[in-house]
């Protein structure tokens, strides 16, 4: 393909080979940056990418407050009318569809691409590249919904999006639309980080590190990503067909072409179910580790509250149709999954018993991350027990799609979820990013946010016994009824939670901001005496994690390489014997030589910008399709052609540590 | 401890809201029917179970944090469990369940029970409206009550379902567009309306009196303005209403406000609003050419149907039951009034001095201005043209002075 | 950093994105669109190929390999392409005068032959280690050349064998041909494992015999044209063409006799075994109601059990017209003795309004009628 070719001097002796293929890759040189904004773009670093979805995840936790707020504001007196009917509709669509697949889940997705690697002692996962890619899919899918509130309105069905209220007649905007494109888009990012995280554990656990030696955050992890790699395809299944109903006038769901609206139905659950633990499973595991670091004590039954996470994840699968005792599903089936919704209560129970047992007998310190912790036991147990109520079929046809169930699931998510991750946060920060947060602002966003929530949430078991259905635009001075239980007054009490809690984390972020203001000091390596592997290196740990791959004797790893027995065989007495610093200086004196990394690349980027803009395509032009088509299959043929990392002559100037070597083989 | 306290008020909640009397119309804690009883009989002992092992997880936890709370103690001895505790605390909440399971099963079935049936009622769902009709048996009764004078037909109404107090009553709910949710919490739990099939749910109410309602599964654009309320009578009362809703229809004296109106409403409602016996003269005397007006609304509506109105006035809710046809001190009167006195001010319907002209007339103006509806001309692509609701008439005033003339006589 | 050549094509492209920006803005008709657009997808795929083999003047920015590289010497190899790109040439002219189909054959061969060509001229320049050269190639182009061939492979394969399928004189001869030709493959198949000295070019000579043949008389029957199949009428077309009767059509023959995942419907109504027509429906056995209610302007599923000892048929006038030309007739399909089947039935207007009371009648049973009020 030489265009311009240049004369040549005859040669009188065979060439001597001075360049090869690779030295011509031109601009499509791969990114080799360790500092600056393409540092962070290019990057398969599984730490920087698990920042990045915290980023991303916590900007979503934002919007989707805002959104909350909103409904909030309108829903603080009678017939309010700060939304339209048709804004409100969107507004708690888009609410549960943020906080669920754009903050809950990235979350998750974030805390164990950080922590997996770190707490098995590996130096990256599995599919570096992959990983990447599902961060991009990810945020390009939530930029991808979100600008459907530009284009003509946001989805209006409500996250469940039933049929046949979601075909066009009913939702003629394109929201309903972006929402079954994003979605599938979303969890593609889903799907791949998932199987990258199994073959990670699986595979590339420390030396000495068994299953039943893992942390307890990483098992927790595993059984949700197993539940993501089993529950994607189902709702993918169930948006193909939505898909097809709206774009391509297939008629699943058209009932005068014989078509049963409740197949939606049974397919959403059959994935929401499961999704419920998938969001307050990683949680649990969290709490899991910040309790025993906070009590000085090892996790109480670390063998059943493995086998309960993984139990939870088992029957979880049984349970979908208690969402839909209403649906008319006849008596057998009712009686059914309402045995098993009971039985389900059970190993949640028993993850509630060990926490409580893991701190008797302790030495407690309630740091902020320990009050998170101790407010997501509480808080959970009460939205456990608000479940239990309504898994008695009967009682559940009075309290389903009132606030009750509102309330419910808030305290199950908000109290679960989300508590369990500000804890990880507080604990976590130090590691992360090598700064401290503040205790004293941690305190105030701590009390702030479990006051907030219990004003907001709270009254919602009040107002939704009371007989307020959910997704009402208005609610009117007619059915409020008077005195203690009405309905207005505690509606209000509860706008007035939701802002308090936006005050907490409006300190969170302040927070933030203060602990990384210039001259702020450096975290201490060991700040809070901790247990797993993950604070067996630097903060914030080195590329490559660790400097030599630590060989695992126990569960709490760092715990015993800290501390000494001395006690004879049944009376335990333990001494410190090593500081954090002692035992990281040990690792850094034995360094593995020839530490290798994968490189960074354009590839997953580009593949994972391509989907948006078919998005984009099946709703506006089929020339975007073609144009987003070529752009994947550009950067599918870049990433195959790409190995695994960079040659020398990627750099300019040269690397800096010499010949590139191969000892640790990274592929994805 | 605001925790403590926070749940205290909550499980205090629970407890108390059976007992109050100016509750919400909607609370779920009062049952005023065998069915809603019979929830009710199951969930108080489990909300209460619900709040002991609450307050006990709680009570723990908190005697957990003083009492091992750091006191610069030793580092405590590092206990990995003890198997025997474990089982044991997994045994009690496994009982737990399955004592709340053994109640719970006999209470699905018994609810699922209909050969017990002395009443039915079909029920239909469409966007924002219930309709009811009555089927007439094959003795000619209509929920077991023979009509006195006329001979018995279906009867058709919207928004207030009528029914026998002491009866048990089967509603047979199909829906014509999306699904909807039927629920009367004070008489039963809620059931959806799906499209292309048919629940059915148990009514029964011991005592006469309005029982309020609220579409519960979210059904679009106008959700929180379907409501529906149940009006339980006594059978003697029932009789009364079955007859006057079988009475033919009663033309208004020609030359008044109200004749006009029969003329404009056939012009402009019939369309879709069907009037029982309403018949167009066409403007002559000529008996010949009179018809008799059949609404058509699958013409016009993407639903298919629009409430009938023939008795209008016998309900006193109108647009999905979302307002009042009563002004506020004759509401206050019709559903405050004691079951004694209940029946006779039902049966009263809704008098010219009664009338709640400021909603009514707000309707008649722009009905999509106050429901939001989809009505907006321009965007019926996607329903060929059809609206998803009653449309914009720019009705003159005059125009609903005659309107309202009309309407006024139809009970 | 950008080489003279990819200038070129970079400049094209942007040139050609602006062209079908411009084109899709102004003018109608989206085939001039798909055209610039194809064009420009072209030349920016083509324009990144060059980027990345800079020209594939491997010494471009690099004056000492100038002297030294590879590139500045001729590597003649045999080559296909030269052959392959005139015969895709001659096509193109061949089929200007006679079929449009082979210009558009010979546009594919042109295009493919060049890309090959562009390829392997690149990679001969690599660098001096031929084996290292012929690797580059395979690393360009296999990703494209496997997938894309197998692909045509298998459309051939199987449009020939498809065209054998349905140029065989009968449906049955299709089937036995083809169970006959299945049993020869897995005996060959199975010989061929059995005896392991089969040298790869005997079994290669034997598939290739065996493709030709396939393509072959994939050919010939394709030429000659598919036999005349009998199109079976579905039973939603029984009601349209007017064949509610008593008599059996030719779609009820095909007709399910069991029906999935129906509960609930509005009413299962049965032709008893004295031909009688009664019905239930869910919530309560319809006793008490001699009429079926249904609901006006809504899809109402209705199930038909035939308990009789005939064939027998569910119909009814949706519109209750009494002129022919009004009426608007639904039925099932003719179900047997102990058969059920799903009808969907929608009224418009209610039975007041009905010209004819509304019913469900048994074509060829007089009794059995079950009157349905419309509210």
């Amino acid at each position: 393909m030489a265009i311009i070719e240049r004369p040549t001097p005859a040669l009188t002796t065979p060439a001597p080979v001075v360049v090869t293929a690779e030295s011509s890759y031109g601009v499509f040189r791969r990114p080799v940056h360790s500092t600056g904004w393409r540092s962070w773009v290019f990057t398969i670093d599984h730490k920087k990418l698990g920042i990045m979805y915290g980023v991303t995840a916590m900007f979503f936790f934002l919007l989707g407050g805002v959104e909350a707020l909103l409904i909030r504001a309108q829903l603080a007196g009678p017939d309010g009318t700060i939304l339209s009917a048709d804004k409100y509709n969107q507004m708690f669509t888009m609410h549960a569809t943020t906080m669920i697949f754009l903050f809950v889940m990235p979350m998750v997705a974030g805390f164990a691409n950080y922590l997996l690697p770190l707490q098995i002692g590996a130096r990256d996962v599995a599919f570096p590249r992959i990983n990447a890619f599902g961060f991009w899919t990810l945020l390009f899918a939530g930029i991808f919904l979100n600008t459907s509130w530009f284009l003509g309105g946001a989805p209006d069905g409500g996250w469940f999006m039933y049929a046949p209220n979601s075909s066009v007649p009913f939702s003629p905007s394109n929201g309903v639309d972006f929402w079954a494109l994003g979605l599938q888009i979303a969890g593609l990012a889903s799907l791949t980080g998932a199987l990258n995280l199994i073959v990670t554990v699986i595979n590339m656990r420390a030396p000495g590190m068994s299953l039943m030696k893992m942390p307890i955050f990483t098992w927790m992890a595993l059984v949700v990503q197993f539940l993501l790699v089993f529950a994607i395809p189902v709702i993918t299944v169930a948006l193909f067909l939505l898909m097809f109903q709206r774009s391509f006038d297939a008629t699943f769901f058209s009932v005068e072409a014989g078509a049963d609206p409740l197949l939606w139905q049974h397919l959403f659950w059959i994935f929401g179910h499961p999704e419920v633990y998938i969001l307050v499973l990683p949680s649990f595991g969290i709490v899991s580790e910040v309790l025993p670091v906070f009590s000085r004590k090892p996790l109480f039954g670390y063998p059943f509250v493995v086998f309960s996470g993984a139990a939870i994840g088992f029957v979880g699968w049984g349970v979908w149709a208690h969402h839909m005792f209403a649906s008319g599903l006849g008596p057998i089936s009712v009686a059914v999954f309402s045995i098993s919704t009971m039985a389900i209560a059970i190993p949640t129970g028993v993850k509630i018993i060990n926490w409580t047992l893991t701190m008797w007998g302790g030495k407690l310190k309630f740091t902020t991350a320990m009050l998170f912790a101790i407010g997501l036991i509480i808080e959970f147990t009460i939205g456990g027990l608000s479940g239990v109520t309504h898994s008695v079929a009967p009682s559940d046809t009075q309290q389903t799609d009132t606030y009750y169930i509102v309330a419910h699931f808030h305290y199950v998510l908000f109290g679960g979820a989300i508590m369990g991750f500000f804890a990880g946060l507080y604990y976590w920060w130090p590691k992360i990013f090598g700064k401290m947060l503040d205790e004293r602002l941690g305190k105030w966003n701590f009390w702030l946010m479990v006051i907030g929530m219990n004003l907001t949430f709270g009254p919602m078991h009040i107002v939704g016994l009371q007989g307020q259905p959910r997704r009402m635009y208005q609610h009117t001075e007619a059915r409020n009824g008077e005195g203690f239980f009405n309905i207005g007054f505690w509606n209000l009490i509860a706008s007035v939670g939701a802002f308090i809690i936006a005050i907490g984390v409006l300190l969170f972020l302040i927070n933030v901001y203060k602990s990384h203001r210039k001259g702020t000091p450096p975290a201490p390596l060991d700040p809070w005496d901790a247990r797993s592997l993950e604070w067996m290196t630097t903060n914030p740990p080195k590329e490559h994690n660790f400097d030599q791959i630590p060989t695992v004797h126990a569960l709490d790893e760092f715990f015993h390489r800290k501390y000494e027995d001395r006690g004879t065989e049944d009376h335990h007495d333990y001494h410190q014997v090593a500081t954090a610093e002692d035992v990281i200086a040990e690792q850094e004196a034995n360094a593995d030589a020839h530490i290798h990394m994968p490189s960074p690349s354009y590839w997953p980027f580009v593949v994972a910008f391509s989907l948006p803009i078919m998005g984009y395509g099946i709703l506006y032009s089929t020339m975007l399709i073609i144009v987003g088509g070529a752009i994947a299959l550009l950067g599918l043929f870049g990433w195959a052609l790409e190995p695994s990392t960079a040659i020398e002559s990627d750099y300019d100037p040269p690397p800096p540590d010499g010949p590139v070597s191969t000892e640790v083989v990274v592929s994805g | 401890m605001s925790r403590a306290k926070r749940f205290g008020i909550a499980a205090g909640t629970l407890l108390l809201a059976a007992g109050c009397a100016e509750d919400a119309p909607q609370d779920t804690w009062k049952p005023a029917g065998e069915n809603a009883q019979d929830i009710h009989d199951l969930q108080w002992p489990v909300f209460l179970t619900a709040g002991i092992v609450g307050v006990l997880v709680i009570v723990v936890l908190i005697s957990v944090f003083i009492r091992f709370r750091d006191r610069g103690q030793p580092i405590p001895e590092q206990i990995h469990g003890k198997p025997a505790l474990e089982i044991t605390l997994t045994a009690i909440p496994a009982v737990i369940m399955a004592v709340i399971a053994g109640f719970t099963v006999p209470a699905v079935m018994a609810l699922a029970e209909t050969d017990d049936t002395e009443c039915v009622v079909n029920l239909t769902g469409q966007q924002w409206w219930w309709e009811y009709d009555y089927p007439v048996s094959e003795d000619g009764t209509i929920c077991g009550v023979a009509p006195t004078s006329a001979e018995a037909s279906p009867i058709i109404t919207s928004g207030q379902l009528v029914i026998p107090t002491g009866t048990k009553v089967l509603v047979r709910g199909t829906s014509r567009d999306v699904i909807h949710s039927f629920w009367i919490p004070r008489l039963n739990g809620k059931k959806d309306i799906v499209p292309g099939r048919v629940h059915y749910l148990r009514l029964e109410a011991d005592e006469p009196g309005i029982y309020a309602g609220q579409c519960t599964e979210f059904c679009g654009l106008s959700h929180s303005n379907m409501r529906m309320e149940a009006v339980a009578l006594e059978p003697a009362d029932f009789q009364r209403w079955l007859d006057n809703e079988l009475e033919p229809y009663a033309a208004p004296a020609a030359d008044t406000a109200a004749a006009e109106g029969e003329t404009l409403f056939i012009q402009q409602c019939a369309r879709c609003h069907q009037v029982n016996g309403l018949v167009d003269d066409k403007g002559n005397d000529d008996p010949a050419d009179d018809a008799i007006v059949v609404s058509a609304p699958d013409e016009f509506v993407w639903s298919g149907a629009a409430p009938n109105l023939t008795n209008l006035m016998t309900r006193n809710t109108f647009a999905g039951a979302t307002w009042d046809l009563l002004t506020e001190n004759c509401r206050d009167d019709v559903w405050n009034a004691t079951p004694a006195e209940f029946g006779a001010k039902y049966l009263e319907g809704v008098t010219a001095e009664c009338l709640n002209e400021v909603d009514l007339r707000e309707w008649l103006r722009d009905a999509p201005a106050k429901k939001p509806m989809y009505a907006d001309p321009e965007e019926l692509e996607a329903t060929d043209g059809k609206f998803r609701g009653m449309p914009y008439l720019a009705l003159s005033e005059n125009q609903i002075d005659v309107l309202l003339a009309y309407l006024i006589e139809r009970k | 950093m950008f080489t003279t050549g990819s200038k070129l094509l970079i400049g094209s492209s942007v040139i050609a994105s602006v062209a079908a920006a411009l084109y899709g803005v102004t003018q109608k008709g989206t085939l001039g669109t798909i055209g610039l657009v194809s064009a420009a997808v072209a030349l920016v795929f083509l324009a990144a190929i060059n980027v990345y083999v800079r020209d594939s003047n491997v010494s471009a920015m690099d004056p000492d390999a100038h002297a030294t590289a590879p590139a500045a010497r001729p590597a003649p190899s045999p080559s296909l392409w030269p052959l392959a790109s005139g015969l895709g040439a001659t096509m193109v002219a061949v089929g200007v005068v006679t079929f449009p189909a082979i210009t558009i054959l010979g546009l594919i061969v042109l295009l493919a032959a060049t890309a090959e060509w562009l390829v392997q001229a690149w990679s001969e320049r690599a660098s001096a280690d031929p084996a290292y050269n012929a690797t580059v190639r395979e690393r360009i182009a296999h990703p494209l050349e496997l997938p894309i061939m197998g692909a045509i492979g298998i459309a051939v394969i199987i449009y020939s064998i498809s065209r054998v399928m349905l140029g065989l004189p009968s449906k049955t001869g299709a089937v036995v041909a083809f169970v006959v030709l299945a049993a020869l493959v897995l005996l060959v198949g199975t010989l061929t494992s059995v005896r392991r000295r089969l040298s790869t070019g005997t079994i290669a000579g034997v598939c290739s015999i065996a493709l030709v043949a396939v393509i072959a008389s994939g050919a010939a029957y394709g030429l000659n044209g598919e036999r005349t199949t009998h199109h079976h009428e579905t039973t939603g077309a029984i009601a349209e063409d007017g064949d509610c009767g008593a008599d059996e059509t030719e779609a009820d023959e095909n007709a399910s006799q069991n029906v999935a995942a129906k509960s609930n419907v509005a009413a299962t109504i049965t032709l008893t075994a004295d031909e009688q027509l009664t019905y239930t429906v869910p919530g309560f056995d319809g006793g008490g109601f001699a009429d079926l209610t249904l609901p006006r302007s809504t899809s109402n599923n209705v199930l038909f059990r035939n308990d009789s000892e005939e064939h027998r048929r569910l119909s009814i006038d949706t519109a209750g017209a009494t002129a022919a030309e009004d009426k608007r007739v639904v039925c099932s399909a003719l179900v047997e003795e102990g058969g059920v089947q799903l009808l969907t039935v929608r009224f418009d207007k209610p039975s007041f309004a009905a010209e004819n009371p509304y019913q469900f009648t048994v074509p060829g049973v007089d009794g059995a009628v079950l009157p349905v009020v419309v509210p």
